[in-house]
């Protein structure tokens, strides 16, 4: 087979870390495979970043060009096209990130090889690529194959892939990449923070959390009093805040916080995968959800199958009552 | 500002507990789940009428998918939409780039300043088909599009990076958007636009009618077979009546060193 590139991705000065979990799981399928790993790592200063992922890889394509400070999917594509029509590898692996989700689609299109996306698992079985992906909620996986071709680029769901460390020291080749399109047609005007609100929900013991299903803001304040009656917060996930009951830095997930509290209450959350990976490092989970085939039963060490709206006011009163004891 | 928003239809299992795979191993028992409009494609919906509200144009529904899928054109009708038309092709479990081929074939026919699509999909959840539409129309495009504000020959946007964080671009049109949610509140649907909805035509064509051959639609993506997630861990459930389970958890709670 032919070789594996991975693209390794760097924001705000460091390697991000979908891209280690991307390395490893490149070094697994090459060494199955029996081929090279090679990765690439775009940049304005690519040194620190090729250093490192050189750990993983038999080489590192390093791309450099003082107008790649940010990582922008259109020169992105441009490089990344002229490299895979060089070197046509079997399988090109990115992580499920915004970058790629700006980069991969029309990439795959210019090259007019197969994409898959997200992907929670990738194997070779008889030198076929097959990818797994996760449907439906959460609730049904699908495994796909590929049509014949040189190369099938693939982007791996965040947090599906363990890290594992590497102990190669790849050869580092660096690359300028002279390129003269100016890009004006899509001008980047920089990062906007997120604004800062009063509570810290990572710095809290206790959080209890609400989904979609507290189905009004003013409902909000029936969770608020079980938060207090255990010290905690109220933090929730992602359709809270885009219904507006609950301002952003509330919000547990991949696009909001990561937490670890010693109890998360999960109340009405379904457990999307984007929504577990900001809080599977809590000590103690429990969810109370109506649908007992919400993924979150999964992730959780106790759960109820209840309406939250039955379930927390009796709650709230046993606690104060137990104390009290 | 002519504006073209692209929508599908999805079975909603956000809270269906025992799904099954039908005996084709490719597709799931639908019977007993409901339909609906994508979540994302609503918002997109909803950011077209906003800028059509503003600047003036037309908006044009697009769908590609069997005569059911009428349903959700006949929706964003009632919306606000100005015209909706339907591509007769069943795309269950479809590579998304035969239907971003197919969605390009007829967007190219049509006037359009910017295009619309949800960010993703609720059932397959790929994410690719507007960002690979844009490429084949060779428009420029943005994924993720959180916040919109248009003038008359460009746009600026932000767009949504991972840990909250946001990037903002300006982006000349015509260009291609996917919408994520949280960008706008849809609009509730008025029963009078429900009976202005019911009196349009829709517009329904085949793919050969565009030009596009069974030959040309073959995917290079290929759908093997679904099956349930393993089993794994699963949480220790607390039953009984609501006093009963609210009361053993509390103490579960206590127990643990909660409070």
């Amino acid at each position: 087979m032919s070789s594996i590139f991975v693209m390794a991705e760097h924001r705000n000065q460091a390697l991000a870390d979908i891209s280690l979990q991307t390395l490893s799981k490149g070094r697994q399928l090459a060494d199955q495979a029996q081929t090279e790993l090679l990765a690439v790592v775009i940049g304005k200063d690519t040194t620190t970043y090729a250093e490192k992922v050189a750990k993983w890889a038999d080489k590192v394509i390093a791309v450099k060009n003082d107008r790649l400070e940010e990582p922008l999917a259109e020169p992105y594509q441009k490089i990344l096209a002229f490299l895979i029509k060089e070197r046509k590898p079997k399988i090109v692996l990115m992580g499920h990130t915004s970058l790629a989700m700006d980069l991969a689609p029309p990439l795959s299109v210019e090259l007019e090889c197969p994409l898959a996306t997200d992907c929670t698992d990738i194997s070779l079985q008889n030198g076929d690529v097959i990818v797994t992906r996760s449907i439906h909620n959460g609730k049904v996986n699908a495994a796909y194959s590929f049509a014949p071709c040189d190369t099938v680029i693939i982007t791996a769901r965040i947090g599906e892939f363990p890290i594992e460390e590497g102990n190669r020291q790849g050869q580092i080749e660096e690359i300028d990449f002279p390129f003269e399109e100016e890009f004006n047609y899509k001008k980047f005007e920089g990062y906007v923070a997120q604004e800062i609100g009063g509570v810290d929900i990572t710095q809290a013991d206790v959080l209890v959390s609400v989904g979609r299903g507290i189905k009004e803001k003013e409902n909000i304040e029936m969770v608020q009093k079980l938060a207090e009656v255990l010290g905690g917060e109220v933090s929730c996930s992602r359709p809270v805040v885009d219904y507006g009951w609950l301002p952003s830095d509330r919000q547990v997930g991949l696009s909001g916080k990561t937490v670890k509290p010693k109890l998360y209450l999960a109340l009405a959350i379904s457990g999307s995968f984007q929504h577990v990976a900001g809080m599977k490092s809590a000590k103690m989970t429990v969810a109370i959800n109506k649908d007992a085939g919400a993924p979150i039963f999964k992730v959780a060490d106790f759960g109820i199958v209840d309406d939250l709206f039955k379930i927390v006011p009796i709650l709230t009163r046993k606690i104060a009552e137990l104390k009290d004891n | 500002m002519d504006i073209i928003a692209c929508i599908k239809r999805v079975c909603d299992t956000s809270e269906a507990d025992a799904i099954k795979i039908d005996s084709s191993q490719r597709d799931i028992e639908k019977s007993g789940l409901a339909f609906k409009i994508n979540d994302w494609d609503e918002y997109a919906l909803e950011a077209a009428l906003q800028l059509k509200e503003k600047l003036g144009g037309t908006i044009t529904a697009v769908t590609v998918g069997p005569q059911e899928w009428n349903d959700i054109l006949r929706r964003a009708l009632a919306m606000g939409a100005d015209t909706g038309i339907r591509i007769d092709h069943d795309v269950a479990s479809e590579d998304p780039y035969i239907v971003a081929l197919i969605l390009k074939t007829v967007i190219q026919r049509l006037p359009h300043d910017l295009v619309l699509f949800g960010a993703q999909s609720e059932d397959f959840g790929s994410g690719q088909l507007g960002a690979m539409v844009a490429e084949m129309l060779g428009i420029p495009h943005a994924t993720l599009v959180v916040s919109l504000e248009a003038e008359e020959n460009k746009i600026h946007i932000s767009r949504e990076l991972e840990a909250g964080t946001l990037e903002s671009y300006t982006i000349e049109l015509p260009a291609l958007l996917t919408i994520h949610t949280g960008i706008n509140q849809p609009r509730y649907i008025s029963l009078g636009g429900i009976k202005k909805a019911m009196e349009k035509e829709l517009q329904v064509m085949s793919p050969n009618d565009l030009g596009l051959s069974v030959d040309m639609l073959i995917p290079m993506v290929k759908l093997k077979r679904l099956e349930l997630p393993p089993k794994g861990k699963e949480a220790e459930l607390i039953t009984g009546q609501p006093e009963a389970t609210a009361g053993q958890l509390a103490k579960t709670l206590k127990e643990a060193g909660i409070f």
